[in-house]
């Protein structure tokens, strides 16, 4: 990291806040904290900041709600990492469909916080995604596929679900963000990289393959994600968000 | 006594209630038109009996004196007007053979005799035995013999009784079956709602009509139904909001622990957190099992929602492998049956190191996935128990292995809330095989 990434902590538990400063500060990292929404907005005032870490669960405004005012505001680029209290992937998504970048779950340790606030930024540095995936619009639509981003399936034409495993999900959701473009592996590897920091060996070659096969693609025809030589990959099918219910 | 007389009629009576009713019903009104017939008939054959023989007596005492004062070349016309239904006379000596067999023939003979008096000796034979008939004979005082052939009617009892009876009969066990079916129906429908209860789902109230008893029952059913939804209801909100209070404490004793100097307190401490997080998640999942009708069900692939699980599973260097196809979609809540799979090749994974599922099934065809382990297995008669929450085989008491006791329970309730079920068995050579079955309806 360059500069040094300023940090800003939003939650209402004045212990778990000033401890994660002080973790993060230890690990290189500068640090503002804010009990509620309205301290958030005034720190948002006076220095600019990498990335929220946002509390779901607070009193009054809670994260959900605070993040949703974010993304409609001049601070709308801010990435935003949730901390969130329940693991069930409903809510977990809930999270980011409300334009937040990332979560954790807690209980976590604050080694884990500083991993995923690392990828986050990393991502949000290289390649900002040019479609803003919302909560009204959920539906990524190319060729006869349309991608659930809420569920992280796929549905075919006559709305069958096609499951993805997670790996094919993100590199799936890295294309669909940036079509028709050309990515290099260290770029796809980058953006791909496991948020469940699982160990990830495959390689890129490997992983598009796999994901070809599923969207039926033929590795000859290539009509969806298309090989450029020595170079990387290209999605070529044009990308569009669809409303909330289709 | 008691418990021989209950054994015997376990064992003799029908299995169900609407048979035994039928039986005792028929058996009974069998038996009491049986009697009453038995009764009227004898009733009937008494009072004709004895009305046959007061008028036979005086008919007879009078035709036989009117023969004797007639001439005899006149008699013959008379016969046939002196003649009734059960009886003639002839002109002549008959047949005189035998003796007279019945002692109803007897006694009609020795009445005859009584009412001829003195003038005329009567004796009498049996000519035929079926159907009965004997003859009377006398000596008219001229001399010339007399015979008086008797043929004995049928039962005194008009033909279309039985008929009628048997009618009756019909029409009686008619509104037996009626009765019966009325009254084991709603029986057999709360039958039917309790065993599909799943108070989960919203629990479908059974409609309150019929009969004050029958609606009476199936209020407290429902009743019941209501208060054991409100218990679930409770139960999660409980489960919930002490797992959702915990998880601030636990972050901070989490960030306080990590903190601290490098230690082997310190790693123990934060050993001891990480187990108590993972209760307190099951805790949530296997309260919100209960709760899990809400996802609506979906087309869905199942070749690749296997193939993704497995893949997740590899890409985190597990040795998850699959076998079989299916090639057809299913109507199945993808949610709730990738928690359930995760549930059991965690399972696996946790007690054999590796899991192998396997797909079968579809077009129209129930669809079964199995994941097997080469594990410990279970031993079988805890097979059943290992599905209630926080159970634990004895063997993996120490947490160490032995984990919540909540996963299979979790997978139980969930595969229950999506309509398939669940069969655990020890497989041969070892290891333990989840069967996962759920309908196979093609989407």
């Amino acid at each position: 990291m360059d500069p040094i990434d300023h940090i800003l902590i939003v939650d209402d538990d004045r212990e778990i806040r000033q401890m994660l400063a002080d973790y993060l500060q230890k690990n290189g990292l500068r640090t503002s904290v804010a009990g509620d929404g309205r301290e958030m907005r005034a720190a948002l005032e006076t220095t600019p900041v990498d990335l929220i870490v946002l509390d779901v669960m607070m009193p009054g405004d809670d994260g959900l709600v605070l993040c949703r005012n974010l993304r409609a505001s001049k601070h709308r680029a801010i990435p935003v990492l949730m901390l969130t209290a329940r693991d069930d992937a409903t809510d977990r998504i809930v999270g980011l469909e409300m334009g937040a970048d990332d979560y954790v779950v807690k209980p976590f340790s604050a080694r884990e916080l500083l991993a995923r606030i690392k990828a986050v930024i990393r991502r949000t540095r290289m390649l900002p995604p040019n479609l803003q995936v919302t909560e009204a619009s959920r539906m990524l639509a190319f060729g006869q596929w349309r991608l659930d981003t809420t569920a992280r399936h796929l549905l075919d034409p006559q709305d069958t679900v096609v499951a993805l495993s997670g790996a094919e999900f993100r590199l799936l959701r890295v294309f669909l963000d940036h079509p028709q473009r050309i990515l290099s592996r260290d770029q796809l590897l980058n953006l791909t990289q496991g948020r469940e920091a699982e160990n990830f060996d495959r390689s890129i070659d490997l992983l598009v393959s796999r994901l070809r096969q599923r969207l039926m693609d033929d590795a000859r025809e290539q009509t969806y994600i298309k090989t450029v030589r020595s170079e990387g990959y290209v999605f070529s099918v044009p990308v569009t968000l669809l409303g909330g219910d289709a | 006594m008691n418990e021989s007389r209950a054994g015997f009629i376990e064992r003799w009576m029908p299995r169900t209630i609407a048979s035994r009713l039928y039986l005792i019903l028929s058996v009974g009104l069998l038996l009491a038109y049986g009697l009453s017939f038995g009764l009227l008939f004898y009733e009937r054959y008494v009072a004709a009996m004895s009305l046959m023989l007061d008028t036979l007596e005086r008919d007879i005492a009078t035709s036989v004196a009117v023969l004797d004062r007639l001439p005899a070349a006149e008699r013959g016309d008379w016969l046939t007007r002196l003649q009734r239904g059960n009886y003639r006379y002839i002109l002549g000596p008959g047949e005189t053979d035998g003796p007279l067999v019945s002692g109803r023939a007897q006694r009609v003979t020795r009445l005859i005799g009584e009412a001829l008096g003195e003038r005329f000796s009567v004796h009498g034979n049996t000519t035929s035995t079926t159907p009965e008939r004997y003859q009377v004979h006398l000596t008219l005082s001229d001399g010339q013999p007399l015979t008086i052939e008797i043929t004995p009617g049928a039962a005194p009892v008009a033909q279309w009784l039985p008929v009628v009876l048997v009618v009756q009969l019909g029409v009686l066990l008619l509104c037996t079956w009626a009765a019966v079916r009325l009254t084991t129906r709603p029986l057999a429908r709360l039958a039917d709602a309790a065993a599909s209860l799943n108070p989960s789902a919203g629990g479908q109230h059974l409609q309150e009509g019929g009969p004050v008893e029958v609606a009476k029952a199936v209020s407290a059913f429902n009743a019941m139904q209501d208060r054991i939804a409100d218990h679930l209801a409770e139960r999660l909100r409980i489960l919930a909001a002490i797992s959702h209070d915990l998880q601030t404490p636990l972050t901070r004793m989490t960030l306080r622990t990590e903190g601290m100097d490098e230690s082997h307190e310190r790693d123990k401490l934060l050993g001891d957190l990480d187990e108590m997080q993972h209760l307190v998640r099951e805790g949530v999942a296997y309260a919100r099992s209960a709760h899990s009708a809400s996802e609506p069900p979906r087309r869905v692939d199942p070749d690749a929602f296997l193939d993704s699980l497995v893949l997740d599973y590899q890409d985190a260097g597990k040795a998850v492998t699959m076998a079989g196809r299916v090639g057809a979609p299913v109507m199945t809540r993808p949610h709730a049956l990738r928690r359930v799979l995760g549930n059991l090749v965690d399972n696996a994974i946790k007690y054999a190191g590796a899991a192998e599922l396997r797909i079968d099934g579809g077009h129209g065809r129930p669809v079964s996935i199995a994941v097997l382990d080469r594990g410990p297995g279970i031993p079988d008669d805890e097979l059943d128990a290992v599905m209630q929450p926080f159970y634990r085989l004895e063997a993996s008491r120490n947490r160490g292995t032995g984990g919540a006791g909540l996963g299979l329970a979790i997978a139980q309730q969930l595969t229950l809330s999506i309509g398939g079920s669940l069969e655990l068995r020890n497989r041969e050579g070892g290891g333990l095989q989840v069967t996962l079955t759920i309908e196979g309806r093609d989407g």
